[in-house]
C-alpha cells in the first residue's frame, strides 16, 4: 500500500533522508522509530505530497506521490502537530468543514461529525473552540479530523507525543480499531513500547538512514535489555546478593558505587525471582524498578553512533536506578 | 472515557451504518466551487464573532468624525470645489481608503492562516490551493461591503452626507471602492505569501498603506500639495480610484476614469493572484 524506494531528501547542505527503502502492506501498521531529527517528519511529509523527494521514488496505492499527488491526497489522512485543526472553530464546525470540502453533502457532513465526535469521547466539547481543548482533547480531535473521509492510508506523525499515559492508551485503541477495519498506517514514535504494541512490523531511522527494520519480536530480540535494577541501601551487601542472583541463574551488573544491580531479564515475571533471590541473601532494598527497553536500547545494541549522543541521558537513569522514559512499571 | 476495546463500532463504519452491510460512504473530494463557497463561508464566520467585526466598522466612523471636524477648513481654501461640503467631499474618499485597509487585513489575515494548522492539513487533502485565496478574497470583500454601507448610512445619518449624485451615484461609488479592495487584497496577499510573518507583514503593509493614502488626493486637492508631493499625487493609481469614486458621488462622473480603474483592478488581479497562488503553496 505505500511503497518508498531510495528516497533522499537534502535541504541545502543537510541531508534528511538518506536512500531509504521500506514498504507497508495494505491493512498493517508500519512504526517508523527514531530521535528528533532522524527524518521521520520529513518522510511522512513526502508520502503525504507535501515535501517532494530530491530523488527515489514513493508510491501510495500504486500512485507517484510527486506525480499523481492530486489522487493521494483523496486516499490518506494525516494527523501530525503541523497538520491540525482550526483553533478558532468550534471542534465540530472543524470536522464539518472537511467533511463538506471532501464533498459530502451538509446532512451528510453534519452526521460524520457527530459520529466521530462519539467515537472520540468529544461530543460535550463539540461546540467549544478548538483552542480551549485540553492535549488530550486536541490529539483526539486532531485525529478525528483526518478520519473524516474515511482514509484508506493514515499517516501518524507521533500521535501520543507529550500525552499522559491514559490519554495515550486511548488513542492507542482507537488505531488499534482503524486497523481492524482495514485501514494502513503508517506511525511514527519515539517510544519503542508504543511500536511494539501497535505496529506488525517497525523500520528504526538515525539521521536519516536506515538502520534496521523487522517485527517488533524480532528487534527485540536483538535489544533484549529489559532490566531489573535493585538498589541497595548498603554497598557491603552487594557481593551477598549478586551471590543469591547468580544462583537464580540470572547475571547481574553493578554501577561504580556498587549499590544499583542492574539484572537483565526476559519479562516482568522476573522481578518476582529478582525479589526472592534478594530476600533469600537477607539484603535491604532501597529500591526496585523495571525497565522495559528504550529507543536508546535501541540505538546502543545496533551500535549506532546516536547512542553515544543520548547514552548519557540513559547512563544516568541507570545509576540512579530510574527507569528511563519508555514503559515504566514496578 | 467511552473508548473502549468492545466498542461495537469502529472509526471507519462508525453511525452510518445500521447492520445493512453496505460500506459507508467515503468522501474523496468536491468541485473547485464547492470548496470556495465552503471556505469563504470559514473566512465569513468572522461576522458572528462581533469583536472581530465592530472596530472594522468603528475604526473609519471614528476617523470620519475626526476628519470631518479637524479638515473642514480644507473647504474654505480656494483650490476646493465650489459649492461641495466638505463631508460630501471625504466621504467617497473614505471609501476607498477604508478599501486599502480591507486589502491590508487579508493580507495580515492570510500570514496568521499560514500558521494556522488546518492549512497544512488543506494541503494534504484534495484541495486546490487557489480555493483558499479565493475563498479569503471573497469574504474579505463581502466584509467590506457592508462595512462601506455602514459607513454610507452613518454619514448620511449622522454628518449631514448628501451629494449631487443620489444614492446611485454614491452606491456608483461603492463599487469603485470595493473593486479597488478585492484588487489591493490580492496585492497583499501576495505580499503576505512572500513575506510569511505576520509581525513581518504588518509593519510593510502599514507603510504601502500610509504612502498609497496620505500621498494622494483623499483627504486634500492635490493642487495644494508641494510639487513634489503632487507629482506622486498625481500619478498615484489610489488618486485616480478616488477621483473615480469622489466623481460618481458628486453625480459629475467621468465613464473614462471608472473603467480604468475597473480595468487597472482586473489587470492587477490577473497578474498577482496566480504569483499569491504559488507563493502560498510554497510557503508552510
Amino acid at each position: 500500500m505505500i511503497d518508498v524506494s531510495h528516497i533522499s531528501k537534502r535541504f541545502g547542505t543537510m541531508t534528511a533522508l538518506d536512500d531509504v527503502s521500506l514498504a507497508v502492506p495494505r491493512g498493517s501498521v508500519l512504526g517508523l522509530l527514531g530521535h528528533n531529527g532522524a527524518g521521520k517528519t520529513t518522510l511522512v511529509s513526502i508520502l503525504a505530497t507535501l515535501t517532494r523527494p530530491s530523488s527515489g521514488r514513493a508510491r501510495v496505492a500504486g500512485l507517484d506521490v510527486t506525480g499523481r499527488a492530486e489522487e493521494v491526497r483523496r486516499l490518506i489522512g494525516l494527523t501530525g502537530q503541523y497538520a491540525s485543526v482550526d483553533e478558532t472553530l468550534p471542534g465540530r464546525a472543524n470536522l464539518i468543514l472537511l467533511a463538506r470540502l471532501l464533498g459530502a453533502t451538509r446532512a451528510e457532513a453534519a452526521g460524520r461529525a457527530d459520529e466521530l465526535l462519539e467515537l472520540f469521547d468529544l461530543t460535550g466539547a463539540g461546540r467549544r473552540n478548538a483552542r480551549n481543548y485540553s492535549g488530550g482533547m486536541r490529539r483526539r480531535l486532531d485525529l478525528a479530523a483526518s478520519l473524516v473521509g474515511r482514509p484508506e492510508v493514515i499517516f501518524l506523525d507521533e500521535p501520543t507525543t507529550g500525552l499522559d499515559p491514559v490519554a495515550r492508551r486511548g488513542l492507542w485503541e482507537i488505531v488499534e480499531r482503524l486497523v481492524k477495519d482495514g485501514t494502513t498506517v503508517l506511525l511514527t514514535t519515539q517510544y519503542l513500547e508504543e511500536a511494539d504494541t501497535l505496529a506488525d512490523s517497525i523500520t528504526v531511522l538515525a539521521e536519516g538512514r536506515v538502520i534496521a527494520s523487522g517485527t517488533a519480536a524480532e528487534l527485540k530480540e536483538r535489544v533484549g535489555r529489559r532490566s531489573v535494577s535493585v538498589t541497595l541501601r548498603r554497598a557491603e551487601d552487594r557481593a551477598r546478593t549478586v551471590e543469591a542472583l547468580r544462583r537464580a541463574a540470572l547475571v547481574p551488573a553493578h554501577d561504580e558505587d556498587g549499590l544499583v544491580l542492574t539484572v537483565p531479564v526476559a519479562d516482568s515475571t522476573d522481578i518476582a525471582v529478582v525479589v526472592r533471590a534478594v530476600d533469600e541473601a537477607g539484603t535491604d532494598m532501597a529500591g526496585l524498578a523495571f525497565s522495559e527497553p528504550t529507543l536508546d536500547d535501541v540505538y546502543l545494541a545496533l551500535n549506532h553512533p546516536t547512542a553515544a549522543h543520548h547514552a548519557t541521558a540513559a547512563a544516568t537513569a541507570a545509576t540512579t536506578g530510574h527507569p528511563t522514559e519508555a514503559g515504566t512499571s514496578s | 472515557m467511552s473508548i473502549t476495546a468492545d466498542h461495537p463500532r469502529s472509526p471507519a463504519n462508525a453511525g452510518t451504518t445500521t447492520g445493512s452491510g453496505a460500506a459507508p460512504p467515503r468522501f474523496r473530494g468536491s468541485s473547485a466551487l464547492r470548496q470556495i463557497q465552503v471556505l469563504s463561508g470559514r473566512s465569513l464566520r468572522a461576522l458572528r464573532e462581533p469583536a472581530l467585526v465592530l472596530p472594522g466598522i468603528l475604526e473609519p466612523i471614528l476617523m470620519l468624525t475626526v476628519f470631518s471636524q479637524v479638515f473642514r477648513s480644507v473647504s474654505q481654501t480656494q483650490s476646493f470645489p465650489a459649492g461641495v461640503s466638505y463631508i460630501d467631499y471625504l466621504l467617497p474618499a473614505f471609501l476607498i481608503t477604508s478599501a486599502v485597509s480591507a486589502g491590508l487585513k487579508s493580507g495580515v489575515a492570510l500570514t496568521t492562516e499560514l500558521n494556522n494548522g488546518i492549512v497544512a492539513r488543506f494541503k494534504s487533502m484534495p484541495i486546490h490551493t487557489g480555493t483558499i485565496l479565493i475563498g479569503r478574497s471573497i469574504a474579505d470583500t463581502v466584509l467590506n461591503a457592508v462595512n462601506m454601507v455602514v459607513m454610507l448610512v452613518a454619514g448620511a445619518l449622522v454628518f449631514g452626507y448628501g451629494p449631487a449624485g443620489g444614492v446611485l451615484g454614491s452606491l456608483g461609488a461603492l463599487l469603485v471602492a470595493v473593486v479597488l479592495g478585492w484588487s489591493l487584497g490580492w496585492v497583499f496577499m501576495a505580499l503576505s505569501a512572500w513575506l510569511r510573518k505576520p509581525e513581518a507583514m504588518q509593519p510593510v503593509g502599514g507603510m504601502v498603506n500610509m504612502v498609497l493614502l496620505f500621498a494622494s488626493n483623499a483627504f486634500v486637492p492635490t493642487d495644494g500639495l508641494p510639487s513634489w508631493l503632487r507629482a506622486f499625487a498625481e500619478v498615484n493609481p489610489m488618486s485616480h480610484a478616488i477621483t473615480a469614486a469622489r466623481d460618481l458621488a458628486l453625480g459629475d462622473p467621468d465613464a473614462g476614469t471608472v473603467l480604468a480603474t475597473f480595468g487597472i483592478c482586473a489587470v492587477v488581479v490577473a497578474v498577482i493572484a496566480p504569483l499569491a497562488i504559488r507563493n502560498f503553496r510554497r510557503a508552510s
